[in-house]
């Protein structure tokens, strides 16, 4: 059943011209050149940093509740889904190797309307999934208590959450040196511990170790509804691979890089969910993963590994959902000073301090609304608002991508091209805006809310701003 | 103080060291690294100017950034701020004589930043930026055959007109006679003054000292200014290498670090 992981996509050809683009970006234009300093294994783990916490930590127990060892099947559809975006993200962004991700794509693409929507809604879209991180990071510190034996009158999870937003904003403010190393360390460390994990795990399901563990049904009794569900709500765990291209300002060789990270992150992370629901479903029934809710996967570690594994777990999982929220405040307030930059937002959201060379405007705007979200302790509802809100982005990237192919302005001239562009970024538009349709009532309302209001901020403030095409 | 011969005339940042003043081709100004923080407030401290008159000064103005940050973010605020200081920085150097380049670049790794500048330029030393006085006389730590060539070119390109006693300093390391040490410093002698140094201005020491870096940080103290090797042959440079990094915060004055031979590209 592990055949559902989409490797047939090819991974894109090694670039090798000089990027003429990202030297004009870079040049001196007389108030100094920039420094590009992520390689491809930083961009690789910005991407698989800010998703993995969320799809092996967080989702498998909800996830399986509603559909059953098929959940397997939604995280591959997600999969799926990103690495149709992935691909023309990618050409877009080596054409714009600039911060802003795909904001910049858009609002350079389809206009000031749509660019204005998307930032705001990216801004907004990264506040949910940080918010939604952080209430996990809460589950798993929350957990330490539970293994260390100390019983708490409450579920410590919310209030331990916002303690941790409180603390990486403020963190992030005074301006904590070359965080990027321990990204970099942390997302290894990961790796390491799940592959061992995992390979395990797969080996004493299959029957290695001892009996075969009984199958449960695939499919979930409501068929493919439950499965599809599942597919929006853990689409969550995909939003990574977009946070590599709103460094794509920072990113050496950006040709070559941006698309290997960002399709290679995908592709990697998606293996590493599948495997995930595969060996947390043969381990317990779905029913009870659901109730060991956010924390599922240590209880699996215990079953095959015993308090060891169960202690590594919850280590990893500490470690990865930091990460992700970590990664997601940071690239909200980098999507803050792009629209701020363009003049869709005042200016003064952009400001940096000389103290510490931090935005701390939009740190602020972006983790004031993630301390107060967290507080709501509604995973899945902040988890699908997120999702709807870049799905919303993507859907409009794989539009700015066939209507910069379409009307191919002299500027646009992209080193990686997308393979099978048209058909790849129709397909891909299509299913992120048909995955929205999948989600709660009530996210998609939050969703339409914040892009009606964002659209109203635009009408308000902004309509003198002309971005397409500026570049 | 220096009989800086040129004065090419101005206040502009970039004089072009063309050979119409006849006796120094261009490519004989050896290229000299100069890195400053100039957001955090660092400039040229004084005697810089007199130490690199005679030198092709690369003046690298940086800005290190938080992860957080985007570069272009710094650019767009800072940029014009740190130019013009830049500038400033620039013509005062190119006042006493030095041909200067600049670059402003803002960066999440200073290291990366300066490593680049000095491929670039091909640059045969990196400033480490304190002050001196006066520049009379200058010890120069060798320690072995290897990439000396390097060495005495900076030397004499910078001091061969200018006056400056040098003393050539080396101490020996195990197995070596003082012979041997004495040898080695007079090759150097002999080609600096090939070079066109006064012979009367080269001095030569050789000493026995367990801990070189204490030795030579006792002996900068009666100098002005100490040049130095670069350390640890790694595959990355660290261009402030723990030796030279500790000379230069004992020895408090100017110290250049002597850059190894980059591979060609």
């Amino acid at each position: 059943m592990d055949g559902s992981e989409p490797s047939d996509v090819t991974e894109p050809p090694d670039v090798e011209v000089p990027d003429a683009l990202a030297d004009v970006v870079d040049a001196d234009t007389g108030e100094g050149e920039l420094e590009r300093t992520i390689g491809l294994v930083g961009g690789l783990a910005i991407g698989v940093g800010t998703m993995i916490g969320a799809g092996i930590f967080v989702f498998p127990g909800l996830a399986a509740e509603n559909a059953g060892p098929a959940a397997a099947l939604s995280f591959a559809i997600g999969a799926v889904v990103a690495l149709l975006v992935a691909l023309p993200a990618s050409e877009l962004a080596t054409a714009m190797p600039r911060s802003g991700g795909g904001y910049f794509f858009i609002s350079r693409g389809l206009g000031t309307a749509a660019g204005a929507v998307v930032g705001i809604g990216l801004w907004l879209g990264l506040v949910f999934a940080s918010a939604f991180y952080l209430v996990g990071l809460g589950s798993y510190a929350g957990q330490v208590f539970l293994e260390a034996g100390i019983a708490l009158p409450i579920d410590p999870a919310v209030p331990l959450g916002v303690a941790f937003g409180v603390g990486l904003t403020v963190l992030s403010l005074f301006g904590t040196e070359n965080t990027a190393a321990l990204q970099n360390a942390i997302v290894i460390l990961l790796l390491v511990i799940l592959t061992l994990f995992l390979s395990y795990g797969s080996l004493d399901a299959l029957g290695v170790f001892g009996a075969e563990s009984t199958p449960e049904r695939f499919f979930p009794p409501g068929g493919a509804l439950p499965v599809l569900q599942t597919a929006a709500l853990v689409f969550t765990s995909y939003l990574g691979f977009a946070q590599v291209a709103t460094v794509a300002g920072d990113i050496r060789e950006p040709s070559r890089n941006l698309p290997l990270a960002m399709v290679g992150s995908v592709l990697l992370v998606g293996v590493f969910y599948v495997v995930t629901i595969f060996v947390a479903t043969s381990a317990f029934g779905s029913g009870r993963l659901g109730e060991f809710g956010e924390t599922a996967m240590v209880e699996v570690a215990r079953a095959f590994i015993g308090f060891p594994g169960a202690l590594a777990i919850v280590i990893a999982g500490l470690l990865a959902t930091f990460s992700s929220a970590n990664a997601s405040i940071l690239s909200a307030s980098r999507a803050v000073y792009a629209v701020s930059r363009d003049g869709v937002i005042p200016g003064v959201a952009s400001r940096l301090n000389l103290a510490y060379g931090t935005p701390h405007v939009a740190l602020g705007l972006a983790g004031g609304p993630i301390v107060v979200l967290a507080a709501t302790g509604q995973v899945e509802l902040l988890a699908e608002v997120a999702s709807f809100l870049h799905l919303v982005m993507y859907g409009l990237i794989c539009v700015a991508l066939i209507r910069l192919r379409r009307e191919d302005p002299p500027w646009y001239d992209p080193s990686f091209r997308c393979p099978a562009g048209f058909a790849v970024a129709g397909v891909g538009g299509i299913a992120s805006f048909a995955l929205i349709a999948f989600m709660q009532l009530a996210s998609i309302g939050v969703g339409i809310a914040v892009m009606v209001a964002a659209y109203g901020w635009y009408r308000y403030y902004a309509t003198d701003v002309e971005l397409k095409g500026d570049f | 103080m220096t009989e800086t011969p040129t004065d090419d005339g101005g206040e502009q940042a970039e004089t072009d060291g063309q050979t119409a003043d006849g006796d120094r081709p261009e490519s004989a100004r050896p290229s000299v690294l100069v890195p400053l923080e100039v957001l955090e407030g660092e400039s040229p401290p004084p005697g810089t100017p007199e130490l690199l008159a005679n030198a092709r000064v690369v003046l690298l103005g940086y800005h290190v950034l938080p992860d957080q940050t985007a570069t272009e973010q710094a650019r767009e605020q800072f940029g014009e701020t740190a130019m013009s200081k830049l500038d400033e920085f620039a013509a005062s150097l190119a006042a006493a004589g030095a041909d200067v380049e600049t670059r402003l670049v803002f960066t999440h790794d200073g290291e990366t930043t300066i490593d680049r500048l000095i491929y670039e330029y091909d640059c045969l030393a990196v400033l480490v930026p304190n002050s001196a006085e006066r520049v009379e006389s200058v010890l120069v730590a060798l320690r072995g055959t290897v990439g000396v060539g390097r060495n005495t070119r900076l030397v004499a390109g910078l001091f061969a007109d200018a006056g400056v006693d040098v003393t050539l300093y080396h101490a020996l390391g195990d197995g070596e006679t003082p012979d041997d040490g004495k040898s080695f410093l007079n090759g150097v002698r002999a080609d600096l003054v090939e070079r066109g140094m006064a012979p009367d201005r080269i001095e030569t020491l050789v000493e026995d000292a367990d801990v070189p870096i204490d030795a030579i940080a006792g002996r900068a103290e009666s100098h002005d200014a100490v040049v130095m090797g670069e350390t640890d042959p790694s595959v990355t440079t660290f261009v402030f290498g723990m030796p030279s990094e500790q000379v230069a915060e004992r020895f408090l004055g100017p110290v250049l670090v002597v850059q190894r031979e980059r591979p060609e590209e």
